[in-house]
């Protein structure tokens, strides 16, 4: 109940910023040393929140399907790819991640590139990556390449720390119970790892959004939010409220698979919510 | 047959520290030894080498008639360190019953055992709460139990009552002779306590520093080990013994 009131109160407060700021601001923006420090706050720029939902309503080409229709669509095609990526990342940041703790050569050796594969621009990523559609895989696969590329990399690193985080004295302990490697992975390093690893998925599901938008554009993949939001961006000049509509879907997809992260924490957390102290 | 038997076991790590020299330890059958020393004087060196987490760099350590490492693996002895080292995402129970699934021992028994054990060590009636909400005591508690649910013929225990309070301290003492009374464990346990270490042992051996060695083994009689034991005049007696042996 008071998580619902919070979530609606948080929306109110977004809401009354932005027609607030449209209500006091410049319609031509703040210019202050010929830099723009604040936007324009006209309708073409800052469409009344109003406006935006009534444009949901409407549909998207005369006679056409409504827009909240088309947005919709387009994103369960775009989650369809997230998902895919999110899993295919998950799957990979953790394999990285134990072959790391496992060995300290890989680490070494491994880490650095782990870290550079985010520098690398993925506007020069994508060309060579949807070179690989229709051929060794399917197109919508290659944006899920893509999203994975941004995923696996803070599941990795999260992940390691994790494994990482028992004590040498629980590493002895194991020992001392004859546990090897796998046994002292599965009773000792993956349980102690799980409070590094919400985070991480958390990180890694807003990635593999803007990895699956990104990737949607610069592949030119059809039917997804990314491509919405470019082909409404077009029209943002006859029709402005058009383009916050797909701008809207997109948000809802990074609250679905955060949401979904906090579903898979909610049963494997349990002893957390435990917190006042017995003393005898 | 003694429960450990350490001959000529000399350690030096990577690093060039050479952390023990030439050191030879028998500990009966039942017995309970304590080691006490300055800090670095190798003492829990020793108890590693024993539980066979390090080896020995020369000479050779003995558990119960079998080289530590197939000790080890036999599970042939209980642990016990400073900070208990639960797991908190385990409750109470599931947390001794840890060592016993590690044996691939039933669940039914696993259960009973674990049960036992945390009766023994008084605290049955929190085995369903997780580690987070005992205190540090309790916790420590836990972990002895842990360290006794594969009845094992030896406990290993190094300053397992080092982070708690005095009154806590005394209550866990008496309660883990008395453990050890009703089990017929031996043991050997790391602490820089005087009094704990006259209060619990059969046997105090003393060792000091760089490179770490036994300088004296002290044979402890009191009266009883109880609250009046701690009253003794031998017990003050044997306190002034360990600490001019300490001094050197």
């Amino acid at each position: 109940m008071r998580r619902a009131l919070a979530i609606l109160a948080g929306l109110i407060v977004a809401v009354a910023l932005w027609e607030g700021y449209k209500a006091v601001g410049s319609p031509d923006g703040t210019v202050l040393f010929g830099v723009r420090i604040l936007p324009r706050a006209d309708d073409l720029s800052m469409p009344h929140l109003w406006t935006v939902a009534q444009r949901l309503g409407r549909p998207e080409l005369a006679g056409g399907d409504p827009v909240w229709l088309v947005v919709l669509r387009a994103c369960l095609f775009t989650l369809g790819i997230t998902a895919a990526g999110f899993v295919a990342g998950a799957v990979v940041g953790l394999l990285l991640a134990m072959a790391m703790q496992r060995f300290r050569i890989v680490e070494r050796g491994l880490l650095p590139y782990v870290i550079l594969s985010q520098t690398v621009p993925l506007v020069a990523l994508a060309p060579l990556v949807a070179g690989w559609g229709g051929s060794i895989m399917p197109a919508w696969a290659t944006v899920a390449v893509i999203a994975a590329y941004l995923a696996f990399f803070p599941i990795a690193v999260g992940m390691l720390r994790g494994l990482q985080s028992p004590s040498a004295s629980g590493a002895e302990l194991m020992r001392s119970y004859a546990a090897g490697w796998w046994r002292t992975l599965v009773k000792l390093r993956f349980p102690a790892a799980l409070p590094y690893l919400f985070p991480a998925l958390r990180l890694a599901g807003a990635a593999a959004v803007v990895g699956a938008v990104v990737g949607e554009i610069s592949t030119g993949t059809r039917g997804g939010i990314g491509r919405l939001i470019i082909e409404y961006s077009r029209e943002a000049t006859s029709d402005p409220a058009k383009v916050y509509t797909a701008m809207l879907g997109a948000a809802l997809l990074g609250l679905l698979v955060a949401g979904a992260v906090s579903l898979l924490e909610v049963p494997l957390m349990r002893h957390r919510r435990h917190v006042e102290v017995v003393t005898l | 047959m003694s429960a450990v038997d350490i001959s000529g076991v000399s350690k030096v790590f990577n690093t060039g520290t050479q952390a023990l020299s030439d050191v030879d330890l028998t500990v009966g059958d039942g017995e309970f030894v304590s080691l006490i020393g300055p800090s670095g004087c190798g003492k829990s060196t020793l108890l590693r080498l024993i539980a066979d987490l390090i080896e020995p760099s020369t000479g050779t350590v003995t558990v119960a008639g079998k080289p530590a490492g197939q000790a080890r693996r036999e599970q042939a002895y209980g642990l016990a360190f400073q900070q208990a080292g639960l797991f908190e995402w385990r409750t109470v129970r599931k947390n001794v019953e840890l060592p016993l699934e590690l044996r691939g021992i039933g669940k039914a028994e696993r259960k009973a055992r674990a049960e036992e054990m945390l009766t023994l060590v008084g605290l049955a009636d929190f085995a369903g709460h997780y580690p987070g909400q005992l205190s540090g005591g309790m916790q420590q508690r836990v972990a002895i139990a842990r360290a006794l649910a594969v009845q094992p013929p030896l406990l290993l225990m190094d300053e397992p009552f080092g982070a708690l309070d005095e009154m806590t301290r005394e209550r866990l003492q008496s309660e883990l002779l008395s453990i050890c009374a009703k089990t017929g464990t031996s043991t050997v346990f790391v602490t820089h306590s005087i009094s704990e270490a006259v209060f619990l042992s059969d046997r105090v051996v003393v060792m000091s520093a760089r490179p770490g060695r036994i300088t004296a083994s002290i044979e402890v009689e009191l009266p009883s080990r109880d609250d009046a034991g701690r009253q003794s005049p031998a017990f003050f007696d044997k306190i002034t013994e360990v600490r001019k042996a300490l001094r050197g």
